[in-house]
C-alpha cells in the first residue's frame, strides 16, 4: 500500500474512537394498535477502537439496534450513551453505512462524499483537500466526477464508507454493508474495511448475516435472537489484525457459531 | 485492408440509413402535392383552398413587414410573465403543499378542486373580472402554468424516498441544504415535466384567449385574418403556433435530457 | 375519536374556501365599481334557480355532453386505428406518423379559425374539434400500448405457434389494454375541454360554452360562475365515473 499517503491520512485524523455503553435498552413498534417487542434489554458495552460484528436470523432487531444507536429512531427505554453522553438524535460522532449506497444519484462522488461536511467550520480548500484524503483512502481516485449509476455496487459502497468516515466518526456503524454485492467483490471490501479499520482505528459495529465475514473482522461476534430481539450469546475472536481468512481458530470459531444460530433457528 | 473494408461498409450502412430517414418525408410531400394539385384544379374556390405557394408568399410578405414577428413578440411576452408568475408560484406552493402538514391540511382540499376546472373555462370570467386587456390574459397563462407545476411539485416531493432524508439527518444538513442539496434536486425531474405540461397548456389557453380577445399577437392576427376571409393569413398564423409550441416543447425536453444525465439508467 | 379527529382535519379543509367566499360575497358589497365583477351569493342563487327553472342549465349541459360523447366516440375509434396501425405495420408508421406530430404540434383550440372558414361554425364544425381533440392522446396511447408490450409475451406466442389473429386478441390487446384505457381518460378529458372551448368561439347552437359566452356579453357574472362550477364538476364526475370503471373492468390486471 501507499505508505507516504496512508502517513498524510493519519496526520490529519485527530479524533478518538468512542466508547459506547448500552443499558436495558428496548423498543417497541405499534402494528395494528399491538405494541410489537423488537428489542428487549439489550446490554452492550463497547470499547474505543473495539470492532463488534452482529449476527443473527432476520427479524432479529439487529438493524433495528443500529438504527437506534445512530439516533434515527427514537423513543425507547433504557439508556444509550456514547463516551457518557446519552444518545437523542443523530450526530457527526457516529456515522452509518447501509445496505444500500445511500448515495444521492444527482451528485458526483466527491460531491456525495463532500455533503458530509456541510456542517464542518474547514474552509473549501480544507474541504476538498480532505474529500481528496478519503477518495484515496478507499481507493477511488479517478472517479470523484463519476455519478453513482455509472459505479459498481461495490465502488458505490467505498464511496458511502467515505461518507460516513470523512466526518471522522468516533463509531461507525455498518448494516449489512456488503449484504448486496457478489461474493468476489464482498471478499476484497472486507479486506478493504479491514485495512482501513486497522488505519482508521474508529470504533465499528457491523451488522451482518454472514458468519465468517463476523469472524473475520471482528473483535467479538454476539448472536441475536429473534421475538424479541436480544442478545443471546457472545464470542470473543482471539486473534490479531490483520488476519488470514483461512485461519484454523476462525473455523474452529464458526462451526461454535453456527450451532448457536441453528439452535435459535430451531427455537421457531 | 480490412478497415477501408469496413468503412466502405460502415459508410455505406449510413447512407442505406439516411435513405431510410429519407422515407418520413414522403407523406408530407405527398400530402403538400395533393393540395397543391386539388387547388390548381379550381374545383375549389381560391378563397378555401388557397395554393401552398400562396401560402407561403403571405408567410414572407407577413415576415417581412415584420407583422408576424411583432405578434409572436407579444404573444410570447404574455407568455412568458404568465409562465414565471405560475411556475414560480406553483414551486413555493407545491413544495409548502409537500412539506407542511398545517398547508396541506388548510389548503389541499381546495387545491385539488380548483385544478378540476379548465382554464378555457375561466376565459368569460376573466374577462368580466378584469376586462380584456393584458392582466386578463397573464392571469390566465399563470393559472393554467400553477396548476400541474403546484401538483408536480408536491408529488415529486412527496415521492422523495424516506431514505434521502435519513442521510440528510445523518449528516445534520442545514435547512437551506436540504432544499437545495436533496429536496429539489430528487424532486427536479418531475417538476421539470410540470413545467413543460404548464407550459403546452398556457399556450393553448393564451391562442384562445388572444383568438376571443385580443388587439395583438398571434391569435388576434388569426382572428383578423378569418374575419377579412384572408385563410392564407390564418394558415400562416397557425403554423407559426404549432412551430412556436414544438420549439417550446422541445427545448423543454432538451433541457431535461441535459440536467438529468445523472438519471441514465444502466442498460 | 379517530372519527372525530378526521371529521375535523376536514373541517379545517373548508377553512380557506369558507373565508374566500366570504370575501367574494363582501367584496360584492363594496359599491357599483366592483358589483358586476363580483355578484353577491345570492344573485349567484336566484341565477342558479332561474337557470334550473328555464332549463337553460339542463339544455346547455346535455348538448355540451353529447357533443363530446359522440366527438369522443369518433376520436376513440380513429385513434384507435390509427395507433394500432402505426404501432403494428413499419409501413403505415413511417406514412402515418409525421403527419400525426405534424397535425399534434398545433394547439386544438387554435385550429379553430381554420375549420370554421372551411367548415362554418355548425355543429359539424365542432364535432370535428372535439374528434381531433380526443384522437390526438388516444393514437398516442395506443400505439405505445401496442409497442410497450413486453417482449416475453411474444416469445411465449412464438413458442406456442400461435396466428396473428391470436397473437393480435390474446397478447397484444390485453397488453395494451391499460394504456387503451388510459388513453381514453386523457380524451375524455380533452373532449370535455374542447366542446366547452368550441362552444366559446362558435356561436351558433347551444352550449355550457354559449351560455356563458351570453351571460358575458350582457355582463351577466353570476350565470358565468354558474358555468364555470358546473364545467369543473362535469369534468370531475365524468373523470372519476371513468377511472372507476376502467379499474373494475380491468381488475384482472395489476396496476
Amino acid at each position: 500500500m501507499n505508505a507516504s499517503l496512508d502517513q498524510r491520512w493519519l496526520a490529519s485524523t485527530s479524533h478518538s474512537p468512542g466508547a459506547l455503553q448500552i443499558r436495558e435498552l428496548s423498543k417497541h413498534y405499534l402494528l395494528d394498535g399491538q405494541p410489537m417487542e423488537v428489542l428487549k434489554g439489550i446490554d452492550l458495552r463497547v470499547k474505543p477502537g473495539e470492532f463488534v460484528s452482529i449476527v443473527g436470523a432476520s427479524g432479529c432487531g439487529k438493524s433495528s439496534l443500529l438504527r437506534l444507536i445512530a439516533g434515527l429512531e427514537s423513543d425507547y427505554s433504557g439508556d444509550m450513551q456514547l463516551d457518557g453522553k446519552a444518545i437523542t438524535t443523530t450526530s457527526l460522532e457516529r456515522g452509518i453505512v447501509f445496505q444500500d449506497h445511500r448515495l444521492f444519484p444527482w451528485k458526483t462522488v466527491a460531491q456525495n462524499i463532500a455533503i458530509a461536511l456541510k456542517r464542518s467550520p474547514l474552509t473549501r480548500q480544507e474541504k476538498a483537500l480532505r474529500v481528496a484524503e478519503h477518495i484515496r483512502l478507499v481507493n477511488l481516485q479517478g472517479f470523484e466526477n463519476a455519478y453513482p449509476h455509472q459505479l459498481s455496487g461495490g465502488m458505490a459502497q467505498r464511496a458511502a464508507i467515505a461518507r460516513a468516515l470523512i466526518t471522522q466518526p468516533k463509531l461507525l456503524l455498518l448494516d449489512e454493508p456488503f449484504g448486496a454485492l457478489d461474493a468476489l467483490t464482498r471478499i476484497s471490501m472486507q479486506r478493504e474495511l479491514q485495512r482501513i479499520w486497522v488505519q482508521h482505528r474508529s470504533t465499528m459495529i457491523m451488522v451482518t448475516h454472514d458468519v465468517e465475514e463476523a469472524l473475520y473482522l471482528g473483535d467479538r461476534v454476539i448472536v441475536m435472537d429473534a421475538r424479541p430481539g436480544r442478545i443471546k450469546y457472545e464470542i470473543d475472536v482471539d486473534l490479531p489484525h490483520p488476519r488470514e481468512r483461512h485461519a484454523p481458530r476462525l473455523q474452529e470459531l464458526k462451526e461454535i457459531l453456527l450451532t448457536e444460530l441453528a439452535g435459535s433457528d430451531a427455537d421457531k | 485492408m480490412i478497415s477501408t473494408a469496413s468503412a466502405v461498409i460502415g459508410s455505406r450502412v449510413s447512407v442505406g440509413h439516411r435513405m431510410l430517414a429519407l422515407t418520413w418525408l414522403i407523406s408530407p410531400l405527398l400530402l403538400l402535392a395533393t393540395w397543391a394539385l386539388v387547388a390548381a384544379s379550381g374545383h375549389y374556390s381560391a378563397q378555401l383552398l388557397i395554393p401552398p405557394a400562396d401560402v407561403w408568399h403571405t408567410f414572407k410578405d407577413l415576415l417581412h413587414s415584420g407583422e408576424l414577428l411583432e405578434g409572436a413578440a407579444f404573444s410570447l411576452r404574455r407568455l412568458a410573465s404568465g409562465f414565471v408568475l405560475g411556475a414560480s408560484g406553483g414551486l413555493l406552493f407545491g413544495a409548502a403543499l409537500a412539506l407542511s402538514k398545517t398547508v396541506e391540511v388548510y389548503c389541499a382540499p381546495m387545491f385539488h378542486v380548483l385544478r378540476q376546472v379548465p382554464s378555457i373555462a375561466l376565459i368569460p370570467m376573466f374577462i368580466l373580472v378584469f376586462g380584456v386587456e393584458e392582466t386578463f390574459k397573464v392571469l390566465l397563462v399563470t393559472k393554467a402554468v400553477f396548476f400541474p407545476v403546484a401538483l408536480a411539485t408536491s408529488e415529486g416531493i412527496k415521492a422523495i424516498p424516506r431514505s434521502h432524508f435519513e442521510v440528510a439527518r445523518l449528516y445534520r444538513l442545514p435547512r437551506y441544504s436540504l432544499l437545495l442539496d436533496v429536496v429539489f434536486p430528487a424532486a427536479a425531474p418531475p417538476i421539470l415535466t410540470g413545467l413543460r405540461v404548464g407550459l403546452t397548456r398556457a399556450w393553448m389557453v393564451l391562442v384562445a384567449a388572444e383568438l376571443l380577445a385580443a388587439d395583438s399577437g398571434l391569435g388576434q392576427m388569426i382572428e383578423m385574418g378569418r374575419q377579412m376571409m384572408r385563410i392564407d393569413v390564418v394558415m400562416v398564423g397557425v403554423i407559426t403556433i404549432g412551430l412556436i409550441g414544438f420549439v417550446l416543447d422541445s427545448s423543454l425536453r432538451l433541457l431535461e435530457r441535459r440536467l438529468f444525465r445523472w438519471k441514465a439508467i444502466k442498460e | 375519536m379517530n372519527n372525530l379527529l378526521s371529521h375535523a382535519r376536514r373541517a379545517r379543509g373548508l377553512l380557506l374556501p369558507a373565508l374566500l367566499v366570504a370575501a367574494w360575497e363582501v367584496a360584492s358589497h363594496q359599491g357599483a365599481s366592483q358589483a358586476y365583477a363580483f355578484v353577491p351569493l345570492s344573485v349567484i342563487g336566484q341565477g342558479l334557480t332561474e337557470l334550473i327553472r328555464n332549463g337553460d342549465l339542463l339544455i346547455s349541459t346535455l348538448a355540451s355532453l353529447q357533443r363530446t360523447c359522440i366527438g369522443l366516440l369518433i376520436g376513440v375509434i380513429a385513434g384507435l386505428l390509427v395507433g394500432a396501425a402505426m404501432a403494428l405495420s413499419a409501413i403505415a408508421e413511417r406514412l402515418l406518423a409525421p403527419l400525426y406530430h405534424m397535425l399534434r404540434q398545433v394547439p386544438i383550440l387554435g385550429l379553430i379559425p381554420l375549420i370554421a372558414l372551411w367548415f362554418g361554425s355548425q355543429e359539424g364544425a365542432k364535432l370535428l374539434i372535439v374528434s381531433l381533440a380526443a384522437f390526438y392522446p388516444m393514437t398516442l396511447n395506443t400505439f405505445e400500448g401496442f409497442t410497450h408490450i413486453d417482449r416475453r409475451y411474444r416469445e411465449v406466442a412464438r413458442v406456442l405457434e400461435w396466428n396473428t389473429w391470436q397473437v393480435f386478441t390474446q397478447v397484444l390487446l390485453p397488453g395494451a389494454l391499460r394504456s387503451i384505457a388510459n388513453g381514453i381518460l386523457h380524451a375524455l378529458a380533452f373532449a370535455w375541454v374542447s366542446s366547452v372551448g368550441s362552444e366559446l368561439f362558435l356561436s351558433t347552437g347551444s352550449g355550457l360554452g354559449n351560455l356563458m359566452m351570453n351571460a358575458e356579453a350582457g355582463a351577466r357574472m353570476e350565470i358565468v360562475v354558474i358555468g364555470v362550477v358546473c364545467i369543473g364538476l362535469m369534468g370531475y364526475a365524468m373523470n372519476q365515473l371513468f377511472s372507476r370503471l376502467t379499474r373494475h373492468l380491468l381488475r384482472w390486471r395489476d396496476i
